[in-house]
């Protein structure tokens, strides 16, 4: 024995040494091995090579299986859906050969198809809509994620673009919104927020927070694309593949400039390009680059900006209210200066209204100067007892016209002011919401002024009223206590409040700048032009996917240069040694294991690399990845069994140069279409055997394919499948996932999910489960018992388990037994005469009318029982559940 | 489970969730004594001393110094800076480090073992020489997901198998009518990470905690239709039943001997049984009024506890593996995450807990249960000493404590031991991961074999770690 593992241990390290592992291997061209004399015809590639390995085992093919359940098999595979009595009669009744290619033609160009492999696809790369963790925060804008994997599925994306758009669509296809969409991969999985969002920036948990976030990407890129599981070499050199820690930390180079978090696009192409060069911008901007400062276009156009701002400051005129009120019964006071002091009652919250007269010419911008005052609470210029302080809530600008009733809302475009409270800007005075507002704390006490500039110039008529409202909803009497307001008709950049430093600049000559001055005033021109542009484009999309452009959120925020990755000594963050560039697996010969990526460019240049490392034709991985997946999600098990993992842990292929041949088919005649792989598979002799055959005990595993593999429904073929049978199924497409479950905010972040009160019967619980909303901690139980992973792992292959539970759900929950009754009465309704139509019924769940007496039984038992509990009964059956 | 799975296999993974005796003998009767237990390593290991576990879990991360980890230091040095000296960087995960922060309530030494025992939890006081404390617990984070993920499954991620659905896995269930692994969450809803804590991971699924809501009319899900249907009368279903596997039999007789067909008939059929006795485990009425009293369920703070430790005790009569009671529900509040203040916060988690925990160790022992049922007081990590705001105390991984009673456990003892402020473990560590492995040491596992192949490595509940602490053991 002893002597056994010493000479495998040797046989192994020697297989090391001299030949690559199979899966590292470069793709062979294989010959198909030679057509069976027997059946008089050349077999296809795909049977050929089964064949090959079925005759040399002794073992014979089985016969294939009867037509019905041919269409039964490709309905469910192809669309997740089984076929209606209709679908069978019209197919057994077409003598064409090419009936069967024919009907896989029409169910690959369903849109049912598309929702069916987009799931396979959220299974593999964890894909749920809420954080997972301790915070399980909703993440509202998930959803788009998986729209873009239907709308690829079904339009065929060449499978090398579906992979360099889920890792860097952003910067490879930057004209097509739906690429941006797809960076939804990287961020699918769990996020501890916790740790990323809530916990301190200076903490070690918080670094560590981070190694271990990229951890989830990297491993869900290179288990999904290439089958690797790097991971294991996060502490050390992985044990068993040739894959150095250091590659490991090379990856996580790869993502360290990028955050999970809801990201902006636009579904309208041009602005999206629009949008994306503008943030562009900015983003260089905030990093100071040079490039852009210095530019001759930027110092051109901060030149403009200069000689607009001219040398003659706005001429403001008194706002001569003739009614102003206070709607919280304080009193207004007008003093000698024109302005007004708010004293008497001091209500929680307040709103003043000062309506004059359409004054003489355009009003462009209304000035609001707050005073100090000896009268009012710590010299104010607020009324709050504690500090003086104030909030503005929201300004709001009313004309009323002679003759009509409707008194209009002007939309003002920019505040500035001399301070702002942290927190509390002027802007938030003009953002339409009344949580928000402008303060000044801590500078109670002296004397502030803010200008609010309307959109378009409101041009005054005669006998128009014009009327200021000042809402003061924060509550706690953050009142305004003395004020003044004016008005002018100067254009924006003559009024606008602009910071000392900048107001300093303007006075000085070009050359009178030092170049520091002069980049600073740059920053500010460029970043109040950016601001208006962005401002001026219509409100984007988002998703939540894989960002380094967004808003912070508390102390999440985008890092303007990708983070340096340290590689972890042991994998621990106390242990940091050496600086590691960005790159992938050196063990694969025909690729660069580092990226030449320049320093300063943009962290996506490096996922870009990343991308185009992963599709590349050379990368032998990709492609043996893919064609195992889909086969497996065919067959029921893989060539490969351990999808994931090709390295040596993992399991050897059963067919390696089938494994090869179709790799090298798939990457080079079929262009990467998935559609053109499930027909080639799907019209293979293999595929269309029968479960049954005489042999079988030869091969229990059924490791050679002598025949074809009975298939247990998944969770959502059998939940859309009862919707379907009984006529329910909504085939609405896309949006916000189906919430189906009752929610209630729960103790802290994480809501309160309850499953057991949501009305199965509601419209959210009627679309295909694909669009069901995944809660990441607490999955829907019934879903569950049936396999239906909850998005904490990856799940490229789903268990098939056979439980208690299971038995239990399917009999009892409310779900199952409702659409039973749904069922039924479809079925009354449907009633021939006295006859219920149970040949239709029982085709539906079994693929074939029931034989005398299962109609007799079924008859029977619904005689005593009511049609409600036969359907039940019918929906719990074995053969509803296997597809043979 | 593959289509190609073979039907040994296939005992194995239903067996370990439901009913493993009562299908094996269904299935396979005359093969279970004949399964390999090498090949399917789920036979014990070595000669086990606990049977069955009962985990109490402190959900927020239980102040060790308020309770147990008795420090002159703090109470010397309350109200100076906390300066542990030579320039080591004090960091606290959600606060700025405070003043040091001395307990609000004495300690006291009780027993034979003098262990220190807060006065917030006098009945506990009174067991102590039953129990082996762990002074000097150690956690890999300072965050509660993370933190609550390492003590329930071995990993700071999401997706690995529970500590209970590994035992469950490793050694099913002994009762036909109940799951092998079964958690009592609190009334007041569930733990941080909600059923992550207690999910299969790559265990097939029938491993994961069936969650078991103790107060409510159906404690556990799908047991019976809902009142709704009411068409679906227990005739209707009993004919029903039959019917189906009529047609399910003549099913699996027309195709070859797929263990996945077969299997679906015995689990309806055990299905069935389950739905007339696990009401029955679940029912406390048959509890006399002393028992009751032992487990505080006649006061208002301690009723949902006590019920849910009383609950765990029949559980595990009736052949439970593994059962979970949780204190405290997720959250900054209301559990045992005492950020604000610790004399107003920490007081009601005690008297929630107190008395029952002393009641079931009281009852168990009375039974002859606690000799093979190993009860293990748990927490996600402890608190500093020093103060967030004046009165609260931030989370620490640094040192905790944790105790374990019962099977194989040696009496009266404390191993391990924390710095002078019990800021840091200072000596006789005990890792989650070496608190795992003595776990499953004590029910006869080896942390080391008990282990799945996924995704390129062997995953065990202990990762690459794990020591059994000896000293605990009896």
């Amino acid at each position: 024995m002893r002597f056994l593992w010493i000479s495998l241990f040797w046989t192994a390290l020697a297989g090391w040494a001299v030949e690559p592992h199979w899966s590292y291997a470069p793709l062979r061209e294989v010959p198909v091995p030679g057509g069976d004399p027997a059946s008089g015809r050349a077999l296809r590639p795909v049977d050929a090579f089964i064949r090959d390995r079925v005759k040399a085992q002794g073992l014979k093919p089985a016969p294939e299986a009867d037509r019905s359940t041919l269409l039964r098999r490709i309905h469910w595979d192809l669309t997740g859906l089984p076929p209606s009595p209709e679908d069978q009669r019209r197919f057994l009744a077409d003598p064409s050969p090419e009936a069967y290619e024919q009907e896989i033609d029409r169910l690959l160009a369903s849109p049912r198809y598309g929702e069916r492999w987009a799931r396979h696809w959220m299974d593999a790369v964890h894909f749920a809509e809420t954080h997972g963790h301790d915070q399980d925060r909703i993440r509202e804008q998930a959803w788009p994620y998986r729209d873009y994997l239907v709308e690829a599925f079904n339009s065929d994306l060449p499978y090398g673009r579906f992979i360099e758009e889920q890792v860097a669509g952003d910067v490879l296809y930057p004209q097509r919104p739906a690429a941006t969409v797809a960076l939804g991969m990287l961020a699918a999985g769990p996020w501890d927020e916790s740790s990323l969002r809530d916990i301190r920036e200076d903490t070690l948990d918080r670094q560590l927070g981070r190694y271990i976030d990229r951890d989830d990407m990297i491993g869900t890129v290179l288990s999904v694309f290439n089958s690797t599981t790097v991971q294991c070499a996060r502490c050390h050199d992985h044990k068993f593949d040739p894959i150095p820690q250091v590659d490991y930390y090379a990856l996580q180079a790869v993502f360290s400039g990028v955050e999970r978090a809801h990201r902006v696009f636009d579904r309208d192409p041009s602005v999206h390009v629009r949008r994306q060069a503008l943030m562009r911008e900015r983003r260089q901007l905030e990093r100071g680059d040079p490039a852009l400062l210095a530019s001759p276009r930027v110092l051109a156009e901060v030149r403009q900006w200069v000689a607009q701002r001219g040398p003659k400051p706005a001429a403001w005129v008194p706002w001569d209210a003739h009614t102003f009120l206070s709607s919280g019964a304080a009193t207004l006071e007008r003093l000698p200066d024109g302005s007004y002091r708010a004293g008497g009652t001091r209500p929680e919250r307040d709103a003043y209204t000062l309506t004059r007269a359409a004054g003489g010419r355009p009003l462009r911008a209304v000035r609001l100067e707050l005073l100090p005052d000896p009268a009012l609470p710590h010299q104010g210029p607020g009324r709050n007892p504690e500090n003086g302080n104030l909030h503005l809530s929201e300004i709001e600008l009313w004309v009323s016209s002679v003759g009509s009733n409707t008194p209009r809302k002007l939309r003002w475009s920019r505040a500035t002011s001399s301070f702002d409270q942290e927190g509390w800007t002027a802007a938030h005075a003009i953002d339409g919401q009344e949580k928000t507002a402008w303060g000044i704390h801590p500078r109670e006490g002296q004397a502030h002024r803010a200008i609010f500039e309307l959109a378009e110039p409101l041009r005054p008529a005669p006998g128009d009223q014009w009327s200021l409202v000042l809402r003061q909803s924060h509550g706690g009497a953050h009142l305004i206590g003395r004020f003044r307001v004016s008005m002018t008709d100067a254009p924006g950049h003559d009024s606008r409040i602009l910071p000392p430093e900048i107001e300093a600049l303007l006075g000085r000559k070009d050359r009178g700048r030092t170049p520091d001055e002069q980049r600073r005033l740059a920053v500010f021109v460029v970043r109040e032009r950016l601001r208006e542009q962005l401002a001026s484009l219509p409100e984007p999309s988002r998703v939540y996917a894989a960002a380094s452009d967004f808003e912070p959120d508390g102390s999440l925020k985008p890092s303007p240069y990708p983070r340096v990755i340290h590689r972890l000594n042991r994998g621990e963050i106390t242990q940091p040694r050496e600086t590691v560039e960005p790159g992938a697996l050196g063990f694969i010969e025909a690729l660069p294991a580092r990226f030449s990526v320049p320093p300063d460019a943009e962290e996506g240049a490096r996922r870009a690399a990343l991308a185009r490392w992963l599709s590349h034709r050379d990368n032998p991985l990709t492609w043996r990845s893919i064609v195992n997946r889909v086969w497996l999600l065919h067959f029921g098990r893989g060539l490969v069994t351990t999808p994931n993992d090709f390295g040596r842990m993992g399991a050897a292929p059963s067919h390696p140069e089938l494994l090869d041949w179709l790799a090298v088919w798939f990457r080079d005649e079929a262009g990467g279409s998935l559609k053109a792989l499930h027909r080639l598979l799907l019209t293979s002799a293999t595929y269309r055997q029968s479960s049954r055959n005489e042999g079988a005990a030869a091969d229990p595993e059924n490791r050679w394919l002598g025949r074809m593999n009975r298939i247990r429904l998944d969770a959502e073929s059998v939940r859309d499948g009862m919707l379907w049978i009984n006529g329910r199924l909504d085939l609405r497409m896309g949006g916000p996932g189906d919430r189906q479950f009752d929610l209630k905010p729960g103790i802290h972040v994480t809501p309160r999910v309850d499953y057991s009160r949501f009305d199965s019967d509601a419209p959210e619980g009627r679309r295909r489960s694909v669009y069901r909303f995944l809660f990441r901690t607490l999955p829907d139980p019934w879903m569950e018992a049936l396999d239906c992973p909850a998005g904490d792992q990856l799940v490229p292959a789903r268990e098939n388990s056979v439980t208690l539970q299971q038995a239990l759900a399917l009999w009892n929950h409310e779900f199952s037994i409702r659409q039973a009754a749904h069922w039924a009465q479809a079925l009354e309704a449907r009633k021939a005469g006295a006859e219920i139509p149970w040949d239709d019924a029982v085709h539906w769940v079994w693929g074939r009318p029931p034989s005398p007496s299962e109609r007799q039984e079924l008859e029977e038992y619904a005689r005593r029982h009511g049609l409600a509990n036969a359907c039940r009964l019918l929906l719990n059956s074995n053969e509803f559940l296997f597809v043979p | 489970m593959g289509p190609g799975v073979s039907r040994r296999e296939f005992v194995h993974r239903l067996g370990a969730g439901f009913g493993s005796v009562a299908l094996g003998q269904l299935l396979a009767r005359d093969r279970v004594d004949r399964l390999d237990p090498a090949a399917i390593g789920h036979q014990p290991h070595l000669r086990p001393r606990a049977r069955r576990v009962i985990q109490l879990f402190m959900n927020g991360g239980a102040s060790q110094m308020d309770l147990f980890d008795h420090k002159p230091e703090l109470f010397r040095r309350a109200g100076q800076p906390f300066d542990p000296g030579s320039g080591v960087r004090v960091e606290a995960p959600t606060s700025e480090p405070g003043k040091v922060l001395k307990p609000p309530f004495p300690l006291r030494q009780h027993g034979q073992s003098g262990r220190w025992v807060s006065d917030l939890m006098p009945q506990l006081a009174r067991c102590v020489d039953d129990l082996a404390f762990l002074m000097a617990m150690k956690s890999r984070t300072n965050v509660h997901g993370p933190a609550s993920y390492l003590m329930n499954t071995g990993s700071l991620l999401p997706g690995f198998p529970a500590f209970g659905a590994w035992v469950g896995y490793a050694l099913g269930s002994e009762a036909d009518n109940l799951p092998a692994f079964v958690v009592l969450p609190d009334a007041k809803g569930l733990p941080y990470n909600q059923r992550g804590n207690f999910s299969a991971g790559f265990l097939p699924v029938a491993h994961q905690g069936t969650l078991v809501q103790a107060g409510s009319p159906s404690p556990m899900a799908f047991l019976r239709p809902p009142e709704s249907a009411a068409f679906v009368t227990p005739e209707a279903s009993r004919e029903g039943l039959s019917l189906v596997q009529r047609w399910n039999r003549r099913h699996l007789e027309a195709h070859d001997a797929d263990p996945r067909l077969e299997a679906r008939i015995q689990a309806y059929e055990l299905a069935a049984r389950m739905q007339l006795s696990a009401p029955e485990a679940f029912d406390l009425a048959a509890e006399s009024p002393v028992t009751r009293r032992l487990y505080g369920l006649e006061r208002p703070e301690s009723e949902d506890f006590g019920r849910r430790c009383l609950m765990a005790r029949r559980l595990v009569e009736r052949g439970v593996r593994f059962v979970q009671v949780w204190s405290g529900a997720g959250g900054p509040t209301g559990n045992w995450d005492n950020h604000a203040n610790i004399a107003k916060e920490l007081p009601p988690m005690c008297a929630a807990t107190d008395q029952p925990i002393a009641g079931l160790l009281q009852d168990l022992r009375a039974r002859g249960l606690l000799e093979d049922t190993l009860v293990l007081w748990n927490t996600e990590f402890g608190r500093m000493p020093f103060a967030q705001s004046s009165e609260g105390r931030d989370h620490n991984g640094g040192t905790f404590v944790g105790w374990m009673a019962g099977a194989g456990v040696r009496p009266g003892v404390a191993h391990g031991q924390s710095d002078e402020w019990s800021w840091k473990v200072a000596h006789d560590v005990t890792t989650t991961y070496d608190f795992h492995a003595t776990a499953l040491h004590l029910l006869g596992l080896d942390h080391e074999r008990l282990k799945v192949l996924h995704l390129g490595a062997d995953r065990r509940l202990t990762d690459v770690h794990g020591e059994v602490i000896r000293a605990v053991l009896a």
